[in-house]
């Protein structure tokens, strides 16, 4: 600072002073030279103009400008809306105004409560001006936001900024344009007129648009970056209305839901949260009314009574009769040590508002984002900056290059685009989305457009909050998670006090947080994650979590997030906040875990299905090389005739399967008592019925089949299924008493009544003897007392079976089955 | 190997692939390779025939559901690798045949492997068998050689001679596995004893055993293989001499020596080929524990595995006689179970100079 030169430096409000150096310094030039040589000059700076040069703080930088302006206007609207309960529609357009000189006209409209008129001036332009001073949940807290949007307008342009206002304790809209004195931090107000009710440009009863120029090169990545801000911002407030206008198109994210989360309240600060400032200011508040500290220490603090705040007082020390405004700072220090120390009541969280599960469920049930054709989109634009600058184009067309080439080092961005194609694809496959409310893009705009809103239908939600105190600040934690349906692929949203949070991921404590709650906490390993739900095999992703098709969401309000940097961009792991973040997330894949193994599973059976295929080949070549020639025909007869029968099969197929399981909600098990239930018939009429079995076994077969076959289905459709049960379950226990009741057979079965095969199987014995007795007949019943006998162990042996069964219930497996536990003794008699 | 029977093989592989090949190009319909069923729930016992048979259950294999169709493709993959190693007039043991069927199904997705383990490709080969009602021996796919004999006999295989009785206690000749080339010379043995393990016939070997009794002595080495089993029936049918099995103290080697006598479940198809229904089980028996003093310490306790069994076999028709019972009740009670090789505790020779003599006396073989 002391190198520049004062002039510069300098206030045109200071100039009296600079003046007065500036003769002494004549005065005393040639005697004092070293004096002036060591002379240190001492200015004051306008806020404004020290938040213009330090617009970093605010998170103004470079080419995030456009990104951060489109920001704080969107924010300002909703926290505008919110604090009257006023559901939020939001119009924001964002437009090339003069591509020669990189300059951009934004916009943004709202229904909000608007702005006293004679307030608003200062309210848009003079830095630290806000309603915002207090104790509760909001998105803008510094009053900075708009003022550094209207102090670039009047930093890089000479056009003035446009205001229409109408604001909710007036009855007129006015129109305003402005100026910064950036010198000064004061509006320079070109003009304010009363608009007439024809020229009224605000619709609602009342509200706020603002249109400003802003000099700005818009990168592909920031503006990736806006768009997943104005996406993400709809997510978590799905009761939000907001168009978004580019020069891609018009993007509409439709209001879901009219349920607000409940408003935050002012609330006093905490006592644990006591320092000299706050108690000062709590004291000159009441200094006019003549009241004890106690009693004021009790009207300015939350969870202090007026019992304990005397308590407090008197063990300073201090003596209660001495007026209040006696105290000197000494004395005060002692009540806020006292304060530190004492045990108080958990702050409570009035002047929070969080998202809620009902809102952010239905934020997550129906996530719009702004999809791009990534290929077609990064050509344009840089044609566009060809068209600007051929010198800048150069250096421009590299940096966008990581881009194109999808290797960009901000993972997000190379994440959204793989996201991008595959909404595509899916697009194409299903023509319309039906989602409870249409989204309504206009169709003309879109349709020639790199960019449309898609809308993301999960399968499934979850939610979970906790509540903390985190800097002495209470603190909610919502975790949700979105898992399957439209989404594609992993990602995770992180919302601080309903702000989405796009940069700096890497170092977010949530990321700390994903990594280290294990993936098993959804019941599956990282081994079955990466190898059933990888898209492609080749880019295995390091992290098992990132392959799953899942949305996690953070959201974390407080009146004091521990952000990590001035940007605002990330949170550091504060106390215990990791603590609660991870037990959320895991309590949440504790959740998922039903869902995601039922999905591991039929993704595990589709797999196998669709190996069928590749097995055609063996059978034919198999054939053509036993037969000593090639017939071109079999291979594709073979193919047609499966194909065809496969897909014959599952109408009736899924039926019986239906049937079966709906007798219990255990398919694989019904399907044991089934077998268990005809091998009980088949032996005990064995000979009478040989054809019959035959038949029983190709049903039980069936039966199997078709649960395989189901459960392609399911996959396929997984809605279907439900319609015929009743019906067909009937059908299916018909068919199973007819066969219990097969006249022909009637008599055979009272003889071999099944019930009194359960009492042999008590009674060995008895068993045994009767078999003997009867086995001195024909060869026939001999046979016939056999087979009894061996339906009697088989209950048994059986039971050793069951595992093998379970896995591959195909009959023809049984005889594998057998074979196992002879090789197991085989085994057994070569260790002797 | 006859030729005859290769032929007969080959002709009927065509067939059943010819037949395969005309349903899907000519009728259009589901080809359907019929088998039997085999395994504990198709398995008959024949009091006429004293063996285990094969019921009349079938199954179908057919491709006609996406869990079948591998299985169709692994019993034409094996059926033609079998044809193959005819065609080129090699042998092959069962697990060469799994070697030269390996592949990997699917693509780079999805892939597995065509056999999930050599149970799979042995399975094929026995559908095979079924197929065609040709045992594998005769279309050359046989197992590692097991078993071993040793005694008063000579094997004829091909051009050579394998002489058993080598006139020395020094070692026992292996069983071919390909039986059906094996001729048999010179049974000059009385009887023949079969042991459940090699480590047995060797003691029992080494002592003379043969020489002083004109004993054969034959193993299985444990569970035993088709040809131990076929020799054995051979030597009991075709040369008239007494067979008698002597196997540990426990539901498992009691299973082996039956497996001579009755036959088995996963081959009950060719029991009639196996099966020796003349075979005597001598030993060892459960009280045998208790009346040759075995001492508690080489005594094992039985397993629940065990107990279940013999449970199961008290049930079983073929063990309904009084003294089985007797054996099995006693082996319930006491919870005891011994090896042959007990015996040892008494003395190396106890075995065969004092406990086989005895027990064969009371049959009177000598």
């Amino acid at each position: 600072m002391p190198n520049k030169s004062a002039s510069t430096v300098l206030n045109p409000a200071e100039d009296q002073v600079k003046v007065e150096i500036e003769e002494l310094k004549k005065d005393n030039s040639q005697s004092t030279t070293k004096l002036e040589k060591y002379k240190i000059i001492y200015n004051k700076k306008a806020e404004s103009e020290f938040f213009v040069d330090n617009s970093a703080l605010a998170g103004f930088t470079g080419e995030r400008i456009l990104y951060m302006a489109i920001r704080e206007l969107i924010e300002n609207s909703l926290d505008s809306c919110e604090s009257f309960s006023i559901l939020p529609s939001i119009k924001i357009s964002l437009k090339i105004f003069d591509q020669a000189n990189d300059l951009w006209m934004l916009a943004c409209e709202d229904n909000g409560t608007g702005i006293n008129s004679d307030k608003l001036p200062i309210a848009v332009c003079s830095f630290l001006t806000s309603a915002k001073y207090m104790e509760k949940q909001q998105r803008g807290l510094f009053g900075v936001g708009l003022k550094m949007v209207a102090a670039f307008s009047t930093k890089d342009t000479d056009f003035p900024i446009k205001v229409w206002n109408k604001s909710i304790d007036e009855q007129d809209e006015y129109y305003f344009e402005l100026r910064t004195d950036i010198g000064t931090n004061k509006p320079i107000v070109l003009s304010k007129k009363l608009l007439p009710k024809q020229h009224s440009r605000i619709q609602d009863t009342s509200g706020f648009r603002i249109e400003v120029i802003l000099r700005a090169k818009l990168l592909p990545i920031t503006k990736n970056k806006i768009y997943e801000y104005v996406s993400e911002t709809s997510i978590v407030n799905p009761y939000s209305s907001i168009t978004f206008e580019t020069d891609d198109g018009i993007f509409q994210f439709n209001r879901r839901t009219s349920i607000m989360p409940s408003p935050a309240q002012e609330i006093l600060p905490h006592p644990s949260d006591m320092d000299l400032k706050t108690l000062k200011k709590a004291i000159s508040k009441f200094q006019t009314q003549k009241m004890s500290l106690p009693k004021i220490l009790s009207s300015s603090f939350q969870k202090l009574s007026y019992e304990k705040a005397k308590d407090i007082v008197t063990n300073t020390g201090l003596s209660l009769k001495t007026p209040t405004g006696d105290f000197s700072e000494h004395d005060l220090i002692k009540i806020v040590n006292i304060c530190k120390k004492t045990k108080f009541q958990n702050p409570n969280t009035d002047h929070l508002s969080p998202i809620g599960r009902e809102v952010l469920t239905i934020g997550m049930m129906s996530e719009y984002t702004i999809v791009s054709n990534k290929g077609n989109d990064n050509t344009e634009v840089t044609v566009t900056a060809q068209a600007q600058a051929p010198s800048q184009a150069q250096a421009q067309a590299t940096a966008e290059k990581p881009i194109l080439n999808n290797a960009n080092p901000n993972p997000q961005v190379a994440d959204d685009n793989v996201t991008a194609s595959t909404i595509e694809s899916e697009q194409s496959e299903e023509s319309t989305p039906t989602p409870m409310p249409t989204p309504t893009p206009l169709k003309n705009s879109l349709s020639k457009s790199n960019f449309s809103v898609k809308v993301l239908k999960p399968v499934l939600t979850t939610y979970t909050s906790r509540t903390c105190v985190i800097n002495n600040r209470p603190t909610v934690v919502e975790t949700g998670l979105a898992y399957g349906g439209d989404i594609p692929s992993f990602k995770l949203y992180r919302f601080a006090n309903k702000i989405p949070l796009l940069y700096d991921e890497g170092s977010d404590v949530a990321r700390e947080v994903i990594s280290e709650v294990e993936i098993n906490k959804m019941g599956i390993t990282k081994k079955q994650a990466k190898e059933q739900f990888s898209v492609n095999k080749e880019s295995k992703k390091d992290r098992a979590i990132e392959v799953l098709p899942l949305h996690i969401f953070f959201h974390i309000c407080s009146t004091k997030i521990p952000y990590k940097t001035a940007g605002k961009e990330s949170i550091a792991s504060e106390g215990e906040l990791k603590y609660y973040m991870k037990s959320s997330l895991s309590e949440l894949y504790r959740k998922l875990s039903t869902q995601i193994r039922k999905e591991l599973k039929l993704k595990e059976a589709e797999n196998k299905i669709r190996l069928y295929k590749h097995y055609l080949p063996f059978i034919v070549d198999s054939i053509n090389e036993s037969l000593g020639s090639k017939n071109s025909k079999l291979n594709e007869s073979f193919t047609k005739l499966i194909e065809n029968h496969l897909s014959k099969k599952p109408q009736i197929d899924i039926d019986i399967g239906n049937a079966s399981s709906a007798d219990s909600p255990l398919p694989v098990q019904t399907s044991q008592e089934m077998d268990l239930a005809d091998v009980d018939l088949e032996s005990d009429i064995q000979e009478a019925q040989l054809i019959k079995e035959t038949k029983d076994i190709q049903k039980t077969k069936d039966i199997q089949k078709t649960k395989d076959i189901q459960k392609t289905k399911d996959i396929q459709k997984t809605k279907t299924t439900a319609f015929s049960k009743p019906n067909l379950n009937k059908l299916e226990r018909k068919k199973k008493a007819n066969k219990k009741v097969d006249p022909s057979l009637a008599g055979k079965l009272s003889k071999v009544d099944p019930t009194k095969n359960v009492t042999k199987n008590k009674k060995p014995k008895g068993t045994i003897k009767k078999l003997i007795i009867k086995g001195k007949g024909t060869t026939n019943k001999k046979n016939k007392s056999l087979a009894m006998k061996t339906s009697v162990n088989r209950a048994k042996t059986n039971k050793s079976f069951n595992k093998p069964q379970n896995q591959n219930q195909s009959k023809t497996k049984e005889v594998q089955s057998t074979i196992d536990s002879y090789s197991k003794r085989v085994n057994k008699g070569k260790k002797k | 190997m006859s030729t005859a029977k290769k032929q007969e093989f080959v002709t009927i592989i065509k067939r059943i692939m010819r037949k395969i090949s005309d349903d899907v190009i000519k009728q259009n319909q589901m080809p359907i390779l019929d088998l039997p069923k085999i395994g504990y729930d198709n398995t008959i016992w024949s009091d006429e025939k004293r063996m285990l048979t094969t019921g009349d259950k079938k199954i179908e294999v057919s491709p006609d559901s996406v869990k079948k169709i591998p299985t169709f493709a692994q019993y034409l993959v094996m059926a033609n690798a079998v044809k193959k190693l005819l065609d080129e007039d090699m042998e092959s043991t069962i697990r060469g045949m799994y070697y030269a069927t390996l592949s990997n199904v699917g693509d780079d997705k999805n892939k597995q492997k065509f056999w999930t383990g050599q149970e799979d490709s042995d399975n094929a080969i026995k559908a095979v068998e079924l197929l065609t009602g040709i045992p594998r021996e005769e279309f050359s796919v046989t197992s590692k050689p097991k078993g071993m004999i040793s005694g008063p006999i000579k094997l004829r295989v091909g051009g050579d001679i394998i002489d058993c009785n080598l006139g020395s206690r020094a070692t026992s000749q292996l069983i071919p596995t390909n039986m059906g080339d094996v001729q048999i010379d010179d049974v000059k043995a009385d009887f023949v004893m079969v042991v459940e393990k090699d480590t047995v016939l060797n003691n029992i070997r080494k002592s003379g055993f043969i020489q002083k009794y004109n004993a054969i002595l034959l193993t299985g080495s444990g569970e035993p293989d088709r040809a131990t089993r076929m020799m054995v029936k051979i030597l009991n049918e075709q040369w008239k001499k007494p067979v008698v099995v002597f196997a540990d103290a426990d539901p498992w080697g009691l299973g082996i020596a039956l497996r001579y006598k009755i036959g088995s479940e996963s081959l009950s198809y060719d029991s009639e080929r196996l099966v020796t229904p003349d075979a005597q089980v001598l030993g060892m028996m459960f009280s045998d524990i208790y009346q040759y003093n075995i001492p508690e310490v080489a005594r094992l306790t039985a397993s629940d595995e065990d107990i279940n069994r013999a449970h199961d076999m008290k049930k079983k028709p073929w063990m309904q006689n009084k003294q089985w019972q007797k054996e099995l009740n006693l082996f319930l009670n006491k919870k005891e179970k011994c090896e042959l090789d007990a015996f040892f505790k008494h003395g190396f020779k106890y075995l065969s100079e004092t406990y086989l003599p005895q027990k064969l006396r009371m049959v009177g073989l000598i």
